[in-house]
């Protein structure tokens, strides 16, 4: 019997239970890391019998010596989508290539009842392992692909929450930076603080660069960038939160943000940003009035 | 004057070798006459060369001697060391080259503050000789 | 060796009398700046009397040094330059110290407190509580 037909004949021997088998198996490797309500696990076998009857005509044509598995044919779309929900809901590569593992397995298992010999079983088992196998390693890079996508979309939106430009008062704005600056995040960055400047007509901008973890000379850069152009808009800038390790590090690369005032703690950059707009922060006298 | 001709070459192994070799520079400076501007001057110029022995060759040597005659008073100092060497020169007697302390910075510094400087470097060192000259003064 | 690091309120003191190794002047200046921060000292005065010497070297880590203080937010000065170390500086053609410089402690101290007077968190903050940090 030649492989193709062994194989049909594999796949329809106990053919209503191959899904269900198919599905023991994952469910009982995932169970220790991943389980699955009745939905999940229903929207699972609906994406399972799919990926089957896209997989069944490619197993059945005639064997070559080596396989080549297109990435743009239906499997490979099924896969995909299946794949994708899975990164979307953090389920582990690893968990998801044995998805096509545990199929191999199930597919096995029936060629080996089915096989009247030893060598008509080789010849199938090796070509169902080359096909089985260029799928699981496909489950995985798509995975991966995945995975990456929604890490950068993640990492846009934490962006985006991270740089607010804020009204500390009338006329002051404060500007918290929070983690890496890169040359997108600095250049979101600057058009949101000048814009902002704008529309409040600030007179003093207070960068607090206490979450910057790392301060060396492309992130100097930027921010003298931004303080630049900020100050073109007549803005004075304030500069707070420089650690003394960062300190010592500016100054051996050279760098030494000269027109702009620095100071170490947020609370004296706001007094002197107050000042410089006219006012102060003064204690209550007993009366409830403003001490003078 | 002509006076016994004093000289002393020291090793230049540490940095405590510096702070040495630019007492004894300004001592001799002194015992030659030199005005304490000009002790400074040489003290520093030794300070400079002997560091640049320290951070690039490891160690040297630096010789200080009275090189007077009669009509001057003249102090030569030269240290030397079997370091690396200085690749271009040139380039690093000019001013603004590795003003961030970079191999031979401090070099056109030095050759300001004294009447004649050479300095020969290559592969198998680097030798620099300074002279500080000073017409005797009418007491 | 250790450089000490004197406070005179929210001013620190501190005197260079000696040659600095690379590693003494790495450890004095990060001494130096977290003590800075720690206390949200308002003024630095580096002396540097007892130098009779300033080479190139000793200038930059000098110089670092007013830098580094200065991005912390505190005012700097340079004083008692000795007149011949200043003489030779000036003809080497060393960028002269970026700080201010005093001839002498006394005036460093004078210069200082005119500087930190102009200060909004100088004057505004003292009414204050001030911070466990800066007793």
């Amino acid at each position: 019997m030649d492989t193709s037909s062994l194989l049909k004949q594999a796949l329809d021997y106990r053919a209503d239970s191959l899904l269900q088998d198919w599905t023991s198996h994952v469910i009982a490797h995932w169970h220790s890391q991943h389980s699955l309500n009745d939905y999940e696990q229903h929207n699972l076998q609906q994406r399972m019998t799919v990926i089957v009857q896209a997989l069944t005509p490619i197993l059945l044509r005639t064997p070559v010596e080596r396989f080549e598995f297109d990435p743009e044919c239906a499997l490979a779309e099924e896969v995909r989508l299946l794949v994708g929900e899975q990164a979307r809901s953090g389920i582990q590569p690893a968990q998801t290539s044995y998805l096509i593992i545990a199929l191999k397995q199930v597919l096995t298992q029936r060629l080996i009842a089915v096989a009247p010999s030893v060598a008509e079983l080789s010849a199938a088992l090796l070509w169902l392992e080359q096909v089985l196998d260029r799928l699981a390693l496909f489950s995985f890079e798509a995975f991966v692909e995945t995975r990456e996508r929604i890490i950068v979309q993640q990492s846009l939106s934490l962006m985006e929450l991270s740089t607010p430009v804020l009204r500390l008062w009338h006329q002051v704005l404060l500007l918290p930076l929070v983690g890496v600056l890169d040359t997108a995040r600095a250049r979101q960055l600057t058009e949101r603080l000048l814009e902002a400047v704008t529309r409040h007509e600030a007179l003093v901008t207070i960068i607090d660069v206490t979450g910057v973890p790392v301060l060396d000379t492309s992130v100097a850069r930027h921010l003298m960038k931004t303080i630049d152009a900020a100050r073109l808009l007549g803005t004075s800038i304030v500069m707070t939160g420089i650690s003394p390790e960062g300190a010592q590090t500016l100054t051996k690369l050279g760098i030494s943000f000269s027109d702009v005032t620095s100071r170490a703690s947020l609370r004296a950059g706001i007094a002197e940003a107050l000042y410089l707009v006219g006012r102060r922060i003064s204690p209550i006298g007993q009366n409830g009035d403003v001490k003078p | 004057m002509l006076g016994p001709q004093l000289s002393e070459t020291l090793p230049i192994n540490n940095a405590m070798d510096i702070v040495s070799a630019r007492r004894t520079a300004r001592s001799l400076c002194q015992q030659l006459g030199f005005s304490n501007a000009d002790q400074t001057r040489l003290a520093t110029a030794v300070s400079e060369l002997t560091r640049n022995v320290i951070q690039y060759a490891g160690h040297g040597e630096c010789l200080i001697e009275d090189c007077s005659d009669e009509l001057s008073r003249r102090i030569r100092v030269c240290v030397r060391d079997w370091g690396p060497g200085i690749a271009d020169v040139e380039q690093a007697l000019q001013d603004g080259f590795s003003t961030s302390g970079g191999l031979g910075a401090g070099l056109p510094g030095t050759r300001r503050l004294v009447d004649e400087f050479t300095i020969l470097s290559d592969h198998e060192g680097t030798r620099v000789t300074i002279v500080l000259t000073r017409p005797y003064r009418m007491r | 060796m250790k450089i000490p690091i004197l406070r005179l309120g929210r001013i620190l003191l501190v005197s260079i009398q000696i040659d600095l190794t690379d590693n003494d002047a790495m450890q004095f200046q990060s001494d130096l700046v977290n003590l800075v921060a720690e206390t949200e000292a308002l003024g630095v005065a580096i002396d540097i009397t007892a130098l009779d010497v300033v080479d190139s070297y000793m200038a930059r880590v000098i110089n670092d040094t007013a830098s580094m203080v200065r991005l912390l937010g505190a005012e700097v000065v340079i004083c008692g330059i000795q007149p011949f170390v200043a003489l030779t500086l000036v003809e080497m053609g060393r960028d002269l110290f970026g700080a201010d410089c005093t001839f002498n402690l006394s005036q460093g101290m004078d210069k200082l407190h005119a500087k930190i007077a102009l200060r909004a968190d100088a004057r505004y903050l003292e009414e204050d509580d001030a911070w466990p940090s800066a007793q």
